[in-house]
């Protein structure tokens, strides 16, 4: 029952389904880099192909930090980011387009419609609020603190360098 | 103000007929140089101007050395960047909401080359789809993007994206280009005070928040945060999650339009990122989502 709702409205449902593998509706998306296709989504799983990069997909799943492609007729697991969604959805298909082509970033301003969001000229015009700056300052929290609760869930720290590879092709 | 010499004056005369052709170039070298100089970077001879009705926060502003800020320097000016932000959109009525954002974002800040500032996170209430840093360790994020997360580690990618801004000193580094370029053109005109032009870098500071940097600074938050938080425990995964459904999210949607105008496309850093992290990601494992214990908004 809840499945009919979510391929109606795909956005929806792809923000209530990260834990728990369901059914999505039909989607595509490019493969970014060369990867290993596993039969389930973790990485010890076994291998049943590959796929190449810009290789073209349907993703059918979503589980976790993990994609369920079908590729050349082969279906299995890869890591979210080794796939990039093609990016849709239903009435807003000239705007995505629009974005896309555009390849923002570079200070393209996408006209709006719909409800006006918070704009760059609310917070040029936004007058200084020390109430507010107060209250926010009354919740920090010491590293100390805030490492009891890291360990609380299980958290530990970790030693890994940043990543090497440049910004930028 | 103190008094101009002649000497200053004469600089001043030399280059008042340069600066409108060349002023945005921000070229500070040469003469300009030696006035920038004299306004901004010795803290001792001006901000006496400013009349307070607030005095301590004022005058810490205005006697911001621009030139070289100090870390209490940029804690001043992300402070006051934050406040106006908060001007426009208050927080989130919610203290535990508030309480649980700080402790996960302490936590990943706590993994960065920053420890050591007064590191502040917030939730407010606005149903856009954004997230906002400040110099000197300020981060807020919107209730709308909040709702849009479903477990902690996605918090922890978006705040640690957040936490390499103010690492790498992405929004402090335009302010200061501002200022100094302000205080070159402002004072040879208007003979302005060092406060005001403090005043202006930092209220335009809170739309810098939000934009002008360029691309490339932003690749490198989305590249170091998901390191911080993989470093904090977190699975590495989060904020490419939220990257992922932000490339599904209609680019028409008002609640979007802010975020789509001051950062690249959500399908350009999804691709940065896994071309960044190439199979060093794979490398990380036993990171944790922590779905159960993520602070949900009503």
């Amino acid at each position: 029952m809840i499945k009919s709702s979510m391929i109606k409205k795909r956005l929806l449902a792809l923000l209530t389904v990260f834990a728990c593998s369901s059914a999505m509706a039909a989607e595509t998306g490019v493969v970014l880099k060369p990867d290993q296709l596993r039969a389930d989504a973790f990485s010890d799983a076994k291998v049943v192909g590959n796929v190449s990069k810009n290789d073209a997909v349907d993703i059918l799943n979503k589980k976790g930090a993990w994609l369920q492609i079908k590729s050349s007729g082969k279906t299995g697991w890869v890591r979210l980011l080794t796939v990039r969604r093609n990016s849709a959805s239903g009435n807003n298909i000239a705007g995505v387009v629009g974005v896309a082509t555009g390849r923002s970033g570079t200070g393209k301003v996408v006209s709006t419609t719909g409800i006006r969001g918070l704009s760059a000229e609310d917070l040029k015009t936004a007058q200084f609020n020390e109430t507010e700056t107060k209250k926010l300052e009354s919740y920090a929290v010491s590293a100390d603190e805030a490492k009891k609760y890291a360990s609380s869930g299980g958290l530990s720290s970790q030693q890994y360098p940043y990543f090497l590879g440049g910004a930028q092709p | 103000m103190n008094q101009m010499t002649l000497k200053q004056a004469m600089t001043l005369a030399v280059c008042t007929s340069m600066m409108w052709g060349t002023a945005a170039a921000l070229d500070l070298k040469g003469v300009l140089k030696d006035v920038v100089n004299d306004q901004m970077g010795d803290t001792n001879k001006t901000g006496q101007a400013a009349p307070a009705a607030n005095a301590s926060s004022q005058d810490k502003l205005a006697n911001i050395n621009w030139k070289d800020p100090s870390q209490e320097d940029e804690i001043a000016v992300g402070r006051n960047v934050t406040g106006t932000i908060l001007g426009a959109v208050p927080l989130v009525n919610d203290a535990k909401l508030q309480q649980y954002v700080n402790k996960v974002g302490r936590w990943v800040a706590s993994q960065s080359e920053r420890t050591s500032l007064p590191w502040h996170f917030g939730v407010i209430d606005s149903s856009d789809v954004n997230a906002f840093a400040a110099p000197g360790g300020y981060v807020l994020i919107t209730k709308g993007l909040y709702q849009r997360l479903s477990n902690e580690a996605q918090l922890a990618g978006v705040l640690g994206h957040e936490i390499a801004h103010v690492v790498q000193r992405h929004h402090l580094k335009v302010m200061q280009k501002q200022a100094l370029m302000d205080a070159g053109t402002s004072f040879l005109k208007e003979k302005i005070s060092k406060n005001k032009i403090t005043q202006r870098a930092v209220s335009t500071g809170a739309e810098i928040s939000a934009r002008n940097l360029d691309k490339s600074a932003e690749y490198e938050a989305d590249s170091m945060g998901t390191v911080l938080a993989a470093r904090a425990g977190y699975d590495a995964y989060g904020l490419a999650e939220v990257l992922q459904e932000m490339e599904l999210l209609p680019s028409n949607d008002g609640s979007v339009a802010l975020l789509f105008q001051t950062h690249p496309h959500p399908d350009d850093r999804v691709a940065q990122l896994s071309l960044v992290s190439g199979d060093q990601i794979d490398k990380i494992s036993g990171g944790k989502t922590l779905e159960n214990r993520f602070y949900k908004l009503k």
